[in-house]
């Protein structure tokens, strides 16, 4: 008897070889957007600068899709006090006093490159990573809410209440100031995209574009040289991540 | 230069009774609304997202202002040597302390982690005038333990001189410190540089005023005679500072009305119909400036202890007020995101935050209070702080004495 | 005199030298989700000593650095040790059934982790925004 006998007909030969190449060419297709992502040991790079661009001729009024993501993806509970519940990302209404004609805008932490809550920080808990995302440090938190002060968009929140039932990748508490961390924790993972982006994306509106703003072939820089864009209160002079179209 | 006053260690009396368990009630609201907070959050506060600091910062800032100012009495004498007031030296060294004390207990009991004050006195960003203002707050105290010491031993009363002007010159630096606070936030219209040299008059009336009322109570409570010499003198030092703090104000917002960008701003604070409006012309100015001026003025009310203690009270409700309208009016009124666009969202841009303090705010300030007034009755119980005599004849011998 | 002295000596000799049982922990009840996995990521003993060690630093480097490597992660941590009940919930950090708290608790050593961290394991559905599952 043969040692090793190949039972193998054509039809087959074909269906072992067709499997053979989708499996070792669809695990690339399906980790190609892991493989753009970071190692898990790597530290974040101050060779990326995370962006967005949000196009506000693409929202409208109604939808918050973006600030829904958001709360679901960081366990953002409603208490019903809307004046001390927390809000990562708000949609303002915006109407021009001459011709009172109205826009909506998602306004966030805008990721400044010189971000005020950061210099007034007295423990420096916020602060700016490497790769340009703004985030407190709410283990050295104390809650002394200055930053909130500080911040000329308004975009941070205290959290005023006892929280259980956090979302593991999300850690948030009683006593510490928090605000829009890029999704650090999807960016992290090597998902380089965020909750907002995502499901502004998926709601067909494409307001919301989320990328690096150093890589000259991404998909923010591009459009950012290709349409004129503003930044928020750019008379403080804070160079921001996030850019406007529509404004 | 020897202190030939005569001081004492006050007895237990009736007085000190009273004015013990006034202290330590207030100090009993200031406990149980810091647990209740430590243990439910600040939503049962009336501090928000818009309002983020409210009752217990005024507080907290009042007090620590006035323990700036409250040491001036003391600089009068050892800085700029107006021997009349030596006697008050060493009281006036000792309220500093009881009320920076009390001012920063309230200011760490409302952190969101109190329980993290270790990561704030070790872990600094020195970008932040909050991590200079605790090195000055800490360096404070111990300044004025050495003051003390060299008030109190008779050999070292020569280096009164010299160590009170480094205290003078750190009290300066420790309210510009407080008053940067706001006057280094890029985004509100409403504080900017004169922010310090505003909370430095501020300080020196509020010291004063306090002072006098301390003054008032030692005479009617432990039976230290007042003399109109004294009371002379604290007259035209609240007339003084009353003026100077008017001037600073006046000036501040004529500024900011020449410029059209901040005439939302200043209207909003000064002539519309809302709370910080009606207190700023009834309660600062009207309470605060032009009530004691009026009493300070008058022919028998300026001359009598009563009349001087009248509007001392008025002048640190006044004060008070002030800080108030200060730090909250800045927070209500909202950032303007987009010049030319009226704004709304449900984060309540575009529309002025309302911010009424609850019952929980009010008591923790009061327990800072409470703790002051501990500390000082502890104080005199124990070393000789108190002078025993006040009258004309003791103050005026001040000029008299000779360096041995 | 020289009795005094050395009294005092033998009694802060001891009072340190008896104390370490306490400080190792050696009788501390702990319970364990075998279930999960063989062993924990270092021995027993040096975890007991110095799991906060292990978690202080690993903050650090994922907060500042972004770095979020499995071995010292809390949720690591958690995924293994918090096992649940008879009744199939996860019990509350506030309990001695809770794997942390079982040492806590007893050692009156109260940790903040759990005012902001999740404190039972949360099960992903396989959607790439994480959901939870009680």
């Amino acid at each position: 008897m043969k040692k090793y006998e190949l039972k193998l007909d054509r039809r087959d030969f074909l269906k072992k070889s067709s499997m053979l190449g989708v499996s070792t060419i669809a695990p690339g297709v399906f980790f190609q957007e892991l493989a753009h992502g970071r190692a898990l040991d790597e530290p974040a790079s101050s060779k990326i600068r995370w962006g967005m661009l949000i196009n506000t001729n693409q929202c409208t009024d109604e939808c918050d899709a973006c600030v829904t993501a958001c709360n679901e993806e960081h366990g953002i509970e409603d208490f019903g006090r809307p004046t001390t519940d927390t809000q990562w990302i708000r949609k303002m209404t915006l109407t021009d006093e001459l011709s009172k004609k109205s826009i909506s805008v998602p306004m966030m932490c805008q990721h400044c490159e010189n971000p005020p809550c950061v210099d007034v920080c007295p423990t420096g808990a916020s602060f700016i990573r490497d790769d340009g995302i703004v985030l407190v440090n709410k283990h050295t938190c104390i809650g002394c809410r200055y930053c909130m002060m500080s911040c000329p968009y308004k975009a941070r929140s205290f959290v005023h209440e006892n929280l259980e039932n956090q979302l593991p990748h999300a850690p948030r508490g009683k006593g510490c100031v928090e605000s829009c961390n890029l999704c650090v924790h999807k960016i992290d993972n090597g998902e380089n995209n965020t909750a907002c982006a995502e499901a502004c994306q998926k709601d067909g509106h494409q307001a919301i574009l989320f990328g690096d703003l150093n890589d000259e072939e991404s998909d923010i820089s591009k459009q950012l040289k290709k349409y004129a864009t503003k930044e928020v209160r750019s008379d403080l002079g804070l160079n921001t991540a996030v850019r406007y179209r529509g404004i | 230069m020897r202190d030939k006053t005569e001081y004492m260690v006050v007895e237990f009396s009736r007085a000190i009774l009273l004015y013990g368990i006034v202290a330590l009630s207030l100090i009993g609201l200031g406990m149980f609304s810091f647990i209740t907070l430590e243990h439910e959050g600040h939503w049962l506060t009336g501090m928000n997202n818009q309002v983020v600091w409210g009752l217990p910062h005024v507080f907290a800032i009042f007090l620590i202002i006035a323990a700036s100012g409250i040491l001036n009495i003391a600089s009068i004498s050892s800085v700029f040597n107006i021997k009349i007031y030596k006697p008050l030296g060493r009281l006036s060294a000792l309220l500093a302390i009881c009320l920076l004390t009390g001012g920063l207990m309230v200011l760490v009991l409302d952190l969101g982690r109190p329980d993290r004050l270790v990561v704030a006195m070790t872990t600094f960003n020195f970008k932040s005038i909050f991590a200079w203002n605790i090195f000055l707050y800490s360096g404070f105290m111990a300044v004025i333990a050495i003051y003390l010491w060299m008030m109190f031993e008779a050999r070292y009363n020569k280096f009164v001189g010299k160590v009170g002007a480094f205290a003078f010159a750190w009290r300066i630096t420790l309210t510009t410190g407080t008053g940067s606070i706001f006057a280094f936030l890029v985004a509100k219209e409403a504080y900017g540089a004169l922010s310090a040299p505003l909370f430095i008059a501020l300080s020196l009336l509020m010291g004063t005023a306090i002072f006098y009322k301390i003054l008032f109570w030692m005479d009617r409570g432990l039976g230290v005679t007042l003399g109109s010499e004294i009371i002379s003198r604290f007259r035209k030092l609240l007339i003084y500072f009353i003026f100077t703090v008017f001037y600073i104000t006046v000036l501040a917002h004529l500024t900011s009305l020449y410029v059209t960008k901040n005439h939302d701003f200043e209207f909003f604070l000064l002539f519309s119909e809302n709370i910080y409006t009606f207190l700023f012309w009834v309660g600062q100015i009207g309470f605060g400036t032009i009530l004691p001026l009026v009493i300070l003025y008058n022919k028998k009310l300026s001359k009598s202890a009563l009349g001087i203690l009248l509007a001392s009270i008025l002048v640190i409700l006044g004060g008070f007020i002030m800080l108030y309208i200060i730090i909250i009016s800045g927070q209500a009124y909202p950032l303007d995101l987009f010049p030319g666009y009226n704004e709304s969202s449900t984060f309540y841009d575009g529309v002025i935050s309302a911010y009424t303090p609850s019952i929980y705010e009010v008591m923790l300030g009061l327990g800072g209070v409470g703790i002051s007034a501990a500390i000082y009755i502890f104080a005199i119980m124990v070393l000789d702080f108190t002078p025993t005599n006040l009258d004309d004849k003791h103050i005026l011998e001040q000029n008299q004495k000779v360096t041995p | 005199m020289y009795k005094r002295i050395s009294l005092k000596i033998l009694l802060t000799f001891s009072l340190v030298f008896f104390s370490g049982a306490s400080i190792t922990h050696e009788n501390m009840p702990h319970n364990i989700d075998e279930s999960a996995g063989e062993k924990c990521v270092e021995p027993t003993d040096i975890m007991r000593a110095q799991h906060h060690i292990f978690l202080t630093q690993q903050s650090h480097d994922t907060v500042v650095k972004g770095i979020r490597t499995k071995k010292y992660s809390l949720n690591n941590c958690i995924n293994c040790h918090i096992k649940p009940v008879a009744d199939g919930t996860y019990p509350s950090v506030k309990s001695e059934e809770h794997f942390c708290s079982g040492c806590h608790i007893a050692a009156a050593a109260q940790v903040e982790c759990f005012d902001c961290h999740a404190s039972k394991p949360f099960k992903k559905v396989a959607k790439k925004i994480g959901s939870l599952e009680k």
